[in-house]
């Protein structure tokens, strides 16, 4: 189809307004593979109407929430059309008393946010990109921050979904109650599927209480060693922490530095933060505090109010409100906990081989850790395939200890050094038969998902 | 089939002693946990004793074409581990050992015949659980609660099953082992860990699952109140839960269950009470004192009739000794019962509860309720005497109505026990047909055969059945209750 005919088919659909031609495409780029169009839906039968002409036009497709994620995955096979989703922007429910709501695919977290806390709730998702990420990228990439520590991930908390298929069909998964065991859970199947098995374009959560206060402590060590014993003895005490994350000295400096807290060159941080009734955040606090410096801790300091809603947005935006230079590849590595220290000091290691200044905050107690490699200032601009070359190292590395090891961003040249993936174990084919049933002519994202899929 | 030959292959893979095939030892096979509605015979009963002995017997029946139910300890209440049509119950009982256990990242390995509660034992003198604790853990096996997505009291504050699986080890109808995930979090690809969990045997066998471990909490609360109408107990609950508090259990019981327990076990519940709420809170002491409190408060302002609270682990096994007997009382105010599962938001329990007793009334007979209301998840006791003429088909009638309303109300026809056979009939209920089309993809790519646990969890119909598994009319349906789609 030339453009101006797929200009005007889609216009059809969503009317002229709420089409983008051709020329106009190029902020759409993925990979930088420019779409021939991009169009937003304004519901449901729209989303699928797009689906029904794209399936039977053999255009590929890819969702897009506000773009936050849109570095996840491999460089795609083709991009036909985008499908923005951000006029699905609206909240279709919402019952505090049964602590669950759902909204739409392209509602911006913080406004879903702003509009929870005014009944004392929140949905416990804080990804990297918070200010800007939309419901339906969080979901599709299951996408994480700290608050994971204590209530999950999206796999964790969706509990009703609604997607379009590749061919336009309208389905669901699930209910608006936080416990049903009717028929398959396939909300844990588009979660994290990175749209190639449909577009998410409503989800009902489970949402939480807002703790009657929050405080956080962040201790500062001179070894990662000494600071990863302080961490297993708070995460097997009986303290309850809502986050728990681990910097490494660039990290700690940059987000520290932003909420008040004098961080030393070469110092690595813990943040933990407790939210309950005072009493019980004071005595957690205090015990946190006691193990920390039972451990050598050289500093410690309490932050709350603004400071630490700073901070906790600091970890969540990193790099983007620190000044740092360009990151050259964002890393995101899963490791059992007790590895987590182990696994960033390899990871540090390797990049200083390439010249790059590694940067790592980590969900400790999750075992997740977000690795950057960074510029350092004034160094030359290093090679693409060494970088791959790098990120393979590290990957082997975690492989052998039982993890794994995944490319969340890069320049497409990396990209195209290294799978953004990994192996991804023997279920492989699987995944691959899952793809043929919901997608048989691989128009949903192709070639950006595990495998190739 | 030569079913001496199968049974010689069998006995060849795992031993003469481990294949059951004699009729009298194969009736304890003939039904689970659902004794009142269902029941069938299997051919042949085969007790495999590891992964590489399932493979053999999988690969068997692929060959022979026969289809297999998976079995844990057939605890379920839907009849998912029922025999269709005869055919081979694998039952995983003997793989029941602890692989690895690994505190330091509070993980654990096992195999699915593990007793839920023996995983906790194995822990506990080290200060952590396994959170899952559906009311049957000291029988069910983890890989029974894996197949089914078990819940239990304690599920509110922490869970189903799912969010405490992090990797299986499956067998597939082809024969084919695969990993799904493993001890770390968030593997590569499509969520299959939690995609299988919840799928009542129809995608493969469990044959080793990796499970996260919790450390024990610093203290534990429990508080039992009483009221006077189940309506004052359900406000409290979303009352409860608005205040910001999330309990660890919120379990409530009517007043058909009260009388059932007095008449019993004689636990002193008030005079003229008509539910009983038991909430229990668990976390840092300085946190569940001071919710306690409130929820003391909420209770007095909800015209509490007693409230009580536990000193000690006494007196804590003392409040739960109704919640844990209330099922078998019902047992002594009626001849049988038919146990529904139905799950609404919260906040329509006082409606929905109303409702179920203009159901009760309509039918003239008692519908006894105990249920998870922190969850929402009712499970109403439909009391009937099958010897009277036409009452089995009316009490399967008022639970079938029980199913519509908590659909109505954006719920769902079952929070812990599944479809099974029971509820094959009502999942199109729930969902379209192209909701159900998508759920038979995930099958299809999973088990093109359709010979892992056919003829469960999903409506077959007459004419585009399943192929593998033999036509058998529900009992709905064979009481001209319901069609088939």
């Amino acid at each position: 189809m030339n453009s101006e005919r797929l200009e005007g088919r889609l216009a059809g659909i969503v009317g002229a307004d709420h089409v983008l031609a051709a020329e106009s495409c190029a902020p759409y780029a993925v990979d930088d593979r420019v779409p021939e169009a991009v169009i937003f839906p304004g519901d449901a039968q729209e989303l699928s109407e797009i689906m029904k002409l794209a399936s039977s036009e053999r255009l590929s497709v890819v969702p897009w929430g506000s773009g936050t994620k849109i570095g996840f995955g491999g460089i795609p096979a083709r991009v036909d059309l985008v499908v923005g989703l951000t006029r699905l922007k609206r909240i279709i429910d919402h019952e505090p008393g049964d602590l669950t709501a759902t909204f739409q695919a392209g509602m911006l977290l913080r406004e879903v946010q702003a509009s929870l806390h005014t009944s004392g709730q929140f949905l416990p998702f804080d990804p990297p990109g918070y200010e800007r990420a939309t419901i339906g990228g969080i979901l599709a990439t299951n996408s994480s921050g700290p608050w994971r520590h204590r209530y999950g991930s999206a796999r964790d908390l969706v509990i009703g979904i609604r997607v379009v298929h590749a061919d336009g069909t309208l389905t669901k998964g699930g209910a608006k109650v936080v416990k049903s065991v009717s028929g398959y859970d396939m909300n844990k199947l588009y979660v994290g599927s990175l749209g190639t098995l449909g577009i998410i374009f409503e989800a009902t959560l489970r949402l939480y209480p807002l703790p009657t206060v929050e405080r956080t402590w962040i201790a500062l060590f001179l070894t990662g060693e000494a600071a990863a014993c302080a961490l297993a003895q708070i995460l097997h005490s009986t303290i309850v922490c809502t986050r728990v994350e681990f910097l490494s000295s660039v990290a700690a400096q940059s987000v520290g530095g932003q909420s008040g807290c004098v961080v030393p060159a070469g110092t690595v941080a813990v943040a933990l933060s407790v939210g309950s009734v005072p009493e019980a955040v004071d005595s957690q606090i205090t015990a946190i505090r006691k193990l920390c410096h039972g451990e050598g801790a050289v500093a410690g300091f309490l932050v709350e109010g603004s400071a630490q809603d700073g901070l906790w947005k600091a970890i969540c935006d990193f790099p983007s409100a620190s000044g740092n230079g360009r990151t050259w590849v964002m890393l995101k590595a899963s490791v059992l906990p007790t590895q987590v220290v182990g696994m960033i000091h390899h990871a540090e290691t390797l990049a200083r081989n390439l010249g790059l200044e590694p940067v790592a905050i980590s969900e400790a107690g999750c075992g997740i850790v977000r690795l950057y490699w960074m510029d350092t200032p004034g160094s030359a601009e290093p090679d693409p395939i060494s970088i791959a070359t790098g990120v393979e190292d590290l990957r082997n590395w975690i492989a052998r200890r039982g993890g794994s090891l995944v490319i969340l961003s890069a320049p497409p040249a990396i990209k195209a050094g290294v799978d953004v993936w990994g192996p991804v174990g023997n279920a492989l084919f699987l995944m691959q038969k899952l793809k043929q049933q919901f997608d048989a002519q691989g128009l949903l994202n192709p070639g950006r998902f595990v495998g190739g899929i | 089939m030569d079913k001496r030959r199968i049974i010689r292959e069998l006995a060849a893979i795992v031993g003469r002693d481990w294949v059951i095939a004699d009729s009298g030892e194969l009736t304890v096979y003939e039904c689970d946990g659902m004794t009142y509605l269902e029941k069938a015979m299997p051919d042949v009963v085969v007790l495999p004793d590891s992964t590489e002995q399932v493979v053999e017997v999988v690969r068997l029946c692929d060959r022979e074409q026969l289809p297999f139910v998976p079995r844990g300890a057939g605890t379920g209440l839907s009849g998912g581990a029922i025999a269709v049509a005869g055919g081979v119950i694998i039952g995983l009982n003997r793989m029941n050992r602890i692989l690895e256990i690994d505190l330091a990242n509070q993980r654990a390995v096992v195999e699915p015949g593990l007793v839920n509660i023996a995983l906790t034992q194995a822990v506990q003198d080290r200060d952590h659980y396994f959170a899952p604790d559906p009311a049957s853990q000291a029988a069910s096996s983890i890989g029974g609660n894996v197949a089914e997505n078990a819940g239990g009291p304690h599920c509110l504050k922490y869970g189903t099953t799912t969010m405490h699986v992090l990797g299986l080890e499956l067998v597939l109808a082809s024969g084919e082992i695969v990993q799904l995930g493993g001890k770390t979090l968030d593997w590569p690809g499509y969520d299959l860990t939690g995609l299988f969990t919840g799928s009542e045997g129809t995608l493969g066998i469990v044959t080793k699952v990796a499970v996260r471990l919790l450390r024990q909490p610093e203290a534990v609360k429990t508080l039992l109140a009483s009221f006077r109408a189940i309506d004052e107990a359900s406000k409290v609950v979303s009352e409860i839960i608005a205040t910001g508090i999330i309990p660890s259990a919120m379990e409530m019981m009517d007043r058909h269950i009260i009388r059932a327990l007095e008449e019993w076990l004689h636990i002193g519940y008030p005079e003229g009470a008509g539910a009983v709420l038991l909430i229990e809170l668990d976390g840092p002491a300085a946190e569940i004192e001071a919710q306690a409190k409130r929820i003391e408060q909420i209770c007095v302002r909800y015209g509490a009739l007693d409230l009580r609270i536990a000193r000690d682990e006494q007196e804590r096994a003392l409040l739960w000794r109704g919640r844990k007997g209330a099922v078998a009382a019902v047992g002594r105010i009626t001849h049988e019962f038919y146990l529904q599962d139905g799950v609404v938001p919260r906040t329509k329990l006082p409606q929905v509860l109303r409702e179920v007793e203009t159901i009760a009334e309509r039918n003239a007979f008692v519908i006894a309720n105990v249920f998870h209301a922190g969850d929402g998840n009712l499970h109403p006791l439909i009391c009937f005497d099958s010897r009277r003429e036409g009452e089995l088909q009316r009490a399967l009638a008022a639970g079938a109505e029980i199913m519509r309303l908590c659909l109505s109300v954006g719920g769902s026809i079952t929070g812990e026990h599944g479809i099974g056979l029971e509820k094959i009939d009502f999942i199109p209920l729930m969902y379209s047909p192209e909701d159900l089309e998508a759920m038979r993809m995930v099958r299809a790519a999973f088990d093109s055969s359709l010979r892992c646990n056919p003829g469960k969890l999903f409506p077959t119909t007459r004419s585009c059945g399943e192929t593998n598994a033999t036509y058998r009319p529900h009992r709905i349906e064979r009481e001209g209750l319901a069609q088939r789609y």
